[in-house]
């Protein structure tokens, strides 16, 4: 292991990191607000929302997200301009529509959680559904959505190193391209997996102080 | 025209047909207690008339606005969605297990559907829960979260909630079911309240002490149909029915002998605020109760005994 090599390619690598965090923090706002739709639908009354909801999360958890972004920026192309991308906006795409089957599924699971009751009460006073969902049933799912929250956004963090295979250069694409100009791949390596590691670990304490935070308000 | 008609009001679940054609009336400004044992429908009324059940078939009118009805149609009709909250506005409900919003303070509790629903503005919404929180004795609570409450003191801010969205009848179903017997007089002592300033209320309770107290009329149910009905004293001192008279029977059966304290002696925790409230309830009580307390006395006496009991043996499950 070459000390000075390794401190030399780390900041090289570093220079990946704003295309990472772009990604990801795109990723999760698309991937959030799509799931929290699939999630509704998936509880609608409406049966054939229900079911696209259903068939959704049945085929993106089917198939592996190297493929998806494979046909996000390969195949789709060829239905027209408008399916035509950039690669980083691919990757997005991709990404986007893999992550929100897992956020959907998170976000169902607490809005169940929520007792009956509260709907009940909120129907009750006369409160808009839409309202309930809101004010009542949304800010106290929080809490159960936060874990599996927290996992998809780290699972969604070191998928983006996916995005290299459709020629993004964020961290594990400049990483490829050290080891392909310097024949080495210890040191880079290390670096990206030191980078990464990081990375999650400040989502897992997140994760954490989050759950501190509604531990003590409920 | 009553103020509250129910009709024919039939409803079940999966094949257990809980309500076979309930009849009722209530009067603007009745206060009708439901008795009956567990199962008998007592719940699904109430549930019923805001629709949280949806009956299967029957006429249900408040205030001269169809619920839902199925006079002269194949298939009961159901108010629009609209029509619906409009109507809910009126009906103030109060649970057997609270449903406070656990994430709000008591405050929040109160003010949200008022804001939300009736578009007050935050001040006057918060003016008027101040008043209702220090009516029921709780204005100390006002920024307390439910899980900081007993359970009689969430029943009381539940009740505030209903009464903040200014209903025309209030709806209580089994509100001391889920308390602690000795917290259960802090509420029953709020809606006795509530019933002398002339609030339209029906009521689905087991305590029959307080029901013989404060009702102008009494509904016995069982197997979903309305086996007696009458005054207080007329369906629990002198019930002509078989069924009630089991029932009743039953419900003294169980209880001890030696009576304990008498349901009256309701007052408020030592370190609330509006004790003094407390009190003058209790004055006012008296001149009105006497007639019905010389009635119903010796009943009372064995009934509230009961209460008691029923109560604890409700809490573990019996």
């Amino acid at each position: 292991m070459d000390v000075q090599f390794f401190l030399d390619v780390f900041p090289e690598i570093l220079e990946g990191l704003q295309m990472t965090l772009s990604l990801f923090l795109w990723t999760m706002l698309f991937s959030t607000l799509l799931g929290l739709v699939l999630a509704l639908m998936r509880l609608s009354p409406i049966t054939p929302l229900r079911w696209f909801s259903a068939v959704y999360g049945w085929l993106l958890r089917g198939i592996p997200l190297l493929l998806l972004l494979f046909y996000v920026f390969f195949a789709l192309p060829e239905f027209g301009d408008f399916f035509t991308f950039s690669p980083f906006r691919s990757a997005v795409v991709g990404l986007t529509l893999w992550t929100a089957s897992y956020q959907s599924e998170a976000i169902r699971s607490g809005i169940i959680s929520v007792d009956k009751g509260q709907s009940e009460a909120s129907d009750a006073l006369a409160m808009t559904k839409s309202h309930q969902m809101r004010k009542i049933i949304l800010p106290q799912s929080v809490r159960i959505i936060a874990p599996p929250f927290t996992g998809n956004a780290i699972n969604a963090l070191k998928q983006t190193s996916l995005a290299t295979v459709i020629t993004v250069s964020e961290m594990t694409g400049i990483t490829r391209g050290i080891i392909a100009g310097s024949f080495q791949t210890v040191e880079p390596l290390l670096a990206l997996a030191l980078i990464y590691l990081a990375l999650t670990t400040v989502l897992v304490f997140a994760q954490s102080g989050l759950e501190r935070v509604f531990r003590l308000k409920t | 025209m009553a103020f509250v008609t129910i009709e024919g009001l039939t409803k079940s679940f999966g094949d257990n047909e809980i309500l076979k054609g309930i009849d009722l009336e209530v009067e603007r400004g009745d206060v009708v207690s439901i008795i009956g044992p567990s199962g008998s429908g007592k719940t699904t009324i109430l549930r019923s008339l805001n629709v949280l059940e949806r009956a299967d078939g029957g006429h249900i009118e408040v205030d001269g606005r169809v619920i839902c009805s199925d006079r002269g149609k194949a298939k009961i009709q159901f108010a629009s969605k609209k029509e619906l909250r409009s109507i809910r506005e009126g009906l103030g409900m109060v649970f057997q297990r609270f449903n406070l919003f656990p994430h709000m303070t008591a405050l929040e509790n109160i003010v949200e559907a008022p804001m939300a629903v009736k578009g007050v503005s935050r001040t006057v919404a918060e003016k008027t829960a101040r008043e209702l929180l220090e009516s029921v004795g709780l204005s100390h609570r006002a920024d307390h979260y439910p899980a900081q409450m007993s359970g009689g003191q969430q029943q009381r801010v539940a009740i505030a909630r209903a009464l903040a969205m200014e209903p025309s009848i209030m709806l209580f179903d089994e509100v001391t079911s889920a308390v602690d017997p000795e917290l259960a007089g802090e509420i029953l002592l709020v809606m006795k309240r509530l019933a002398e300033q002339g609030m339209t209320m029906l009521v689905v309770t087991h305590e029959m002490g307080f029901a013989a107290d404060i009702s102008d009329r009494v509904l016995f149910i069982d197997h979903g149909k309305v086996v007696e009905q009458g005054s207080a004293a007329q369906v629990l001192s002198n019930p002509q029915h078989e069924r009630t008279k089991a029932f009743l029977h039953a419900v003294l059966e169980r209880a001890p002998m030696d009576a304990p304290a008498d349901a009256d002696d309701t007052h408020w925790p030592a370190n609330d605020d509006a004790a003094h409230i407390a009190a003058a309830a209790h004055h006012s009580d008296e001149a009105k109760l006497e007639a019905l307390q010389t009635e119903v006395a010796r009943l009372r006496a064995e009934l509230d005994a009961t209460r008691q009991q029923s109560d604890s043996a409700q809490e573990s499950g019996v």
